[in-house]
C-alpha cells in the first residue's frame, strides 16, 4: 500500500503510562473507504491508539497522520475531517439533543443534519434532555454528532455496546454504506461477528503490540486450530466400524456425532461421504464448523507467541 | 464568536432546566435574602441599611463558590470535555461560557436583590448606584474566578465540594456580610482580609452608601480587582494543567 492513498498511517506507535507501555511500536495503514477493525483484551491499547489518533493524548514515539493531519499539531482541520465516537463520553445533562447537534454543528460551521437525525432515528429524541436518554440512545447521538460534519475519517470505539438488535443491525447497516460512499472507518469492538462481517481487514492487539493483521479470513486460516467435521448417520454405522480418514483425525463421539479435525476439509469429507455410502448407510445430518475469529482471537491471546 | 455567542445562549437555557445550578444561583440566595434578610434587619440595625449589599455578595458567594466549581469539575470527569473537544468545540469555550454564564445568573439574582431589597426589607437605596455596580460587578468576578480556580484544581466532586464549603462558610462569617467585621475577635478580623467578601463590603458600605469604613475605599476596589485578576490566572493555568493531564 502506498503512503498517498493511505486515509490513516500509523507507524511506529508508542504510548507509555508512566512505567507501562500501553502501545508498543504499533503500524499499519487504513485504505480511503476501508472498515479497519481493532480487536484486542480489555486494557491491550485499542483505546489509547484510538486516542492518540484523535488527538486526546500525545504520543512517546512513533508517526500518526489521519486524513492528512497530524493529530496533535493540527487539532482544528483534524475536527474537521475526523468523526469519532468514544468509548465513554458524556454531554451535559440538561442540554436538549437538539441543542447539542445545533451547538457542534455550529462548531464545524455546518448545517443540522436533518437527515442524518432522520436515518439513525434521532427525531423523537430531539426534545430530551441527555439526562433522560437510555444507553442505546447516547450512543446514536453521539454517532449522529460524530457524523455531523460528514467526516473523511470516522473512529469508532464499540459502538453497538448497549444497542439492541434492531439498532444494532441498523448501525451495521449504515457502517456499510458510509464505507461504500468511501467514508474510512476504524472500528474496536468486542462482538467478532461484528468485526468479522464488517471489517475489510483486521489487527488483533495483544498487549500493546499487534499480534495480527489481515482479512478475517486471513487471520482465521493462520491459526492452528483445524475445522471440525461432525456426521450422524441414519444406521450410525461408523460408530461399529470407525474409518481411517486419510485427511482427518477422529477427535470424540458425542450425541449420536461422529466428530474429526481436519485441515483440508473438502479432502476429508468427500472420504467420510464414500464410507458412509460403502456401507450402506445415509446421511442424516453434517456439518463442517471452520475455526472462528472467535476463536482464532482466544488463540493469540491466550498464548500470543 | 457567532459559535460562542450560540453556546452561551444554550448554555443559559440549559441551566434553566438545572435543579442544582436553580436552587444555587437563585433560589437558595432568594429564599436566604428575604427570610435571613428579615430576621437579621430586625435583629441587627447596623447591618440594615446595607443589606441589599451584604445579601448580593452572600448570593454571589454562594452561587459562584458552591454552584460554579461542580458543573466544571463533572465535565472532566464524565468526559464531556473530551467529547466536546472531538467535536471541534475547544476547551477554552467551555470555560469561557461557563465563566459568562455563571456572571449572568448571579448577575440577575443580585439586581433582584437589589430592587427588592428597599421594597421587602425596608434597606437602603445606595446613595451611589454607579459605585454600587463597580463593586457588585468586581466581587462578583472575584467570586466566579475563585470559584472557576477550584472547579480546575478538585479532582472530583466531592473535594470540590469540600473545597467550596472552606471557602464559603468563613466568607459569610468573617466576611462582615452577617455581622459587621468590627465586632469580630481580632484575630478572626485579621483572618477576614483574606477574603475578597471583606473588601467587597467595606467597599459598598463607603462608596456606595457614604457610610465609615475601616478600610481604605480605594485600597478596597485594588484588593478587589487584584483578587479577580489573580484568580483567573490561576483558574486558567489550573485549568490547563489539568487538560494536559488528561
Amino acid at each position: 500500500m502506498h503512503m498517498e492513498e493511505a486515509a490513516v498511517s500509523v507507524k511506529g506507535l508508542v504510548k507509555r503510562y508512566g512505567s507501562v507501555t500501553a502501545v508498543d511500536g504499533i503500524s499499519f495503514e487504513v485504505k480511503k473507504g476501508e472498515v479497519f477493525g481493532l480487536l484486542g483484551s480489555n486494557g491491550a491499547g485499542k483505546t489509547t491508539t484510538f486516542e492518540c489518533m484523535e488527538g486526546l493524548r500525545t504520543t512517546d514515539g512513533g508517526v500518526i497522520k489521519v486524513a492528512g493531519c497530524d493529530p496533535v499539531r493540527q487539532q482544528s482541520l483534524l475536527h474537521s475531517r475526523l468523526g469519532v465516537q468514544l468509548q465513554s463520553s458524556s454531554l451535559p445533562d440538561s442540554m436538549l439533543v437538539s441543542e447539542i447537534i445545533r451547538l457542534v454543528c455550529t462548531y464545524h460551521h455546518t448545517a443540522v443534519p436533518d437527515e442524518l437525525v432522520r436515518k439513525f432515528g434521532a427525531e423523537p429524541l430531539l426534545r430530551k434532555q441527555y439526562r433522560q436518554l437510555s444507553t442505546g440512545q447516547k450512543r446514536r447521538v453521539h454517532l449522529v454528532l460524530a457524523l455531523c460534519s460528514n467526516p473523511q475519517v470516522l473512529i469508532l470505539d464499540e459502538p453497538t455496546a448497549g444497542l439492541d438488535v434492531q439498532n444494532r443491525a441498523g448501525l451495521h447497516d449504515e457502517i456499510r454504506k458510509a464505507s461504500q460512499e468511501g467514508m474510512t472507518i476504524l472500528l474496536a469492538t468486542h462482538d467478532m461477528a461484528e468485526a468479522e462481517t464488517l471489517c475489510g481487514r483486521i489487527a488483533i492487539l495483544v498487549k500493546g503490540k499487534i499480534a495480527v493483521c489481515g482479512t478475517p479470513s486471513e487471520i482465521t486460516a493462520a491459526g492452528s486450530r483445524q475445522t471440525k467435521i461432525r456426521l450422524r448417520t441414519s444406521a450410525g454405522s461408523l460408530f461399529s466400524a470407525m474409518p481411517e480418514i486419510a485427511d482427518a483425525q477422529y477427535t470424540e463421539t458425542k450425541d449420536g456425532y461422529i466428530e474429526w479435525s481436519c485441515r483440508n476439509a473438502s479432502s476429508a469429507v468427500i472420504e467420510i461421504l464414500t464410507c458412509v455410502k460403502n456401507n450402506g448407510d445415509t446421511v442424516e445430518d453434517l456439518r463442517v464448523e471452520r475455526p472462528s475469529l472467535e476463536e482464532r482471537f482466544l488463540e493469540l491471546v491466550e498464548d500470543p507467541v | 464568536m457567532k459559535s460562542f455567542f450560540i453556546y452561551l445562549g444554550i448554555q443559559l437555557k440549559a441551566d434553566i432546566r438545572d435543579r442544582g445550578i436553580l436552587m444555587t444561583y437563585y433560589l437558595v440566595p432568594l429564599v436566604f435574602f428575604v427570610v435571613i434578610g428579615s430576621i437579621f434587619s430586625s435583629i441587627n440595625p447596623l447591618m440594615k441599611p446595607v443589606l441589599a449589599a451584604s445579601m448580593s455578595i452572600f448570593a454571589v458567594t454562594m452561587g459562584a463558590v458552591m454552584g460554579t466549581p461542580l458543573p466544571l469539575v463533572r465535565a472532566r470527569e464524565s468526559g464531556t470535555l473530551r467529547a466536546f473537544r472531538i467535536n471541534g468545540i475547544p476547551d477554552g469555550a467551555v470555560l469561557a461560557v461557563h465563566t459568562v454564564s455563571a456572571c449572568i445568573h448571579l448577575f440577575i439574582v443580585s439586581i433582584v436583590i437589589y430592587v427588592f431589597s428597599p421594597v421587602l426589607l425596608h434597606s437602603d437605596r445606595p446613595s451611589h448606584p454607579g459605585l454600587y455596580l463597580l463593586v457588585l460587578l468586581l466581587i462578583l468576578l472575584a467570586s466566579v474566578g475563585i470559584g472557576i480556580l477550584i472547579g480546575s484544581t478538585a479532582r472530583s466532586q466531592s473535594t470540590a465540594s469540600m473545597i467550596s464549603m472552606l471557602v464559603f462558610l468563613p466568607t459569610v462569617m468573617l466576611g462582615g456580610i452577617m455581622f459587621p467585621a468590627s465586632i469580630l475577635p481580632p484575630l478572626f478580623e485579621k483572618a477576614a482580609l483574606v477574603l475578597p467578601a471583606t473588601y467587597a463590603m467595606q467597599a459598598f458600605s463607603s462608596l456606595a452608601y457614604g457610610l465609615n469604613s475601616s478600610l481604605h475605599p480605594a485600597f478596597c476596589i485594588f484588593v478587589l480587582g487584584g483578587f479577580c485578576i489573580a484568580a483567573f490566572i490561576l483558574a486558567l493555568w489550573r485549568f490547563a494543567a489539568v487538560i494536559r493531564k488528561q
